[in-house]
């Protein structure tokens, strides 16, 4: 993925060439067992596209963040790191628990750089939970280390209730 | 484009001055800073009109766009209350998602200053639309040793400001 980061430094003349090279590294770079999340909408889908996978009872979402995540540094912005471990986080809930969730509270520490170019991963863990709440710790890492530690308390929406979502 | 319609006196931030792609601070919408007298309440504050793009599909503004207003504010806010013109990166952060904002709503950011070292800022960070609070955050940023990066390429937007002061010709 050096190669992209390059791209990206070279300037305006070989713009339509970068997006090209890397559109279509995105496309085939996607690693298998990754499913696109199409049926996301705000935010989400502004910001994405982002990944999901189910392995040994688990979900993994995954993303490649490009210069639109960046900040002024090159690197990736803390607030789409924190959302996109915020998205993971609460997916976990979902998965383990089979109820939809909101977050309460979000603790994260930045442990390393997110990379533009590379593919981030995230997942989270129920550590516990009672009726109403479930605590949750959430892992971002890339390819060669880890980039944020979560820490979340999660209200549990009652099984009944519908979201009623706005297109 | 939507039209944000901002509050009186606040200008828009442009992150990107020169730059061929956006970056994040501008990707999630138009981000506005209003500055007011040196000590008040006021002295810096973030703000911006919630749309479709940063809501969740409930309809409620995303807690990802609250966390990145948030985390700027701190950053961004706090080395300006303190008198540094450099970019911190953020160490730690805890949020609280005290009460939801909606389509339409302003929402204001604006940070206090905990504690002040060397080569650590501790700041709270409040979300608010109108009186009520919205997100509360607890932040711990790096002060870099040095003269640091410099605070990207971020100015303030003053063509609508100068436009809407030049007498109608």
């Amino acid at each position: 993925m050096l190669l992209v980061n390059l791209q990206v430094r070279i300037g305006e003349r070989s713009r339509i060439w970068t997006a090209a090279f890397l559109s279509l590294s995105w496309a085939v770079s996607i690693p298998p067992g990754f499913r696109e999340l199409t049926e996301a909408l705000g935010f989400a889908a502004a910001n994405g596209p982002w990944f999901e996978k189910i392995e040994a009872g688990r979900v993994v979402r995954a993303f490649r963040p490009g210069p639109q995540h960046a900040n002024a540094l090159g690197i990736v912005h803390g607030g789409m790191l924190a959302a996109f471990l915020d998205s993971a986080m609460g997916t976990a809930v979902f998965h383990a628990l089979e109820r939809r969730s909101v977050t309460v509270r979000l603790t994260i520490d930045y442990l390393g750089p997110g990379r533009v170019g590379d593919w981030l991963q995230a997942e989270g863990e129920v550590l516990g939970h009672d009726e109403h709440v479930a605590q949750v710790r959430g892992r971002l890492y890339g390819p060669r280390h880890d980039v944020l530690m979560g820490l979340g308390t999660f209200s549990l929406l009652s099984r009944r209730r519908v979201l009623r979502t706005r297109s | 484009m939507q039209d944000d319609n901002p509050p009186q006196g606040y200008l828009r931030i442009d992150f990107d001055r020169d730059r061929p792609d956006p970056t994040f601070n501008s990707h999630v919408g138009n981000l506005y800073l209003k500055r007011g007298e040196k000590g008040t309440h006021d002295q810096f504050v973030l703000g911006f009109r919630v749309h479709q793009h940063m809501c969740n599909p409930a309809g409620g503004l995303h807690g990802g766009m609250m966390m990145t207003v948030a985390d700027l504010v701190g950053t961004m806010g706090g080395g300006f209350l303190v008198g540094l013109r450099k970019f911190l990166p953020t160490v730690s952060m805890t949020f609280d998602f005290v009460a939801p904002a909606r389509i339409g709503d302003w929402v204001e950011g604006r940070c206090e200053l905990v504690r002040h070292t060397r080569s650590l800022l501790f700041t709270t960070i409040y979300l608010t639309v109108g009186e009520e609070k919205i997100l509360r955050a607890s932040q711990v940023a790096k002060i870099p040793s040095g003269d640091g990066q410099p605070f990207g390429r971020a100015r303030l937007d003053r063509s609508a400001k100068v436009a809407a002061e030049r007498p109608p010709s």
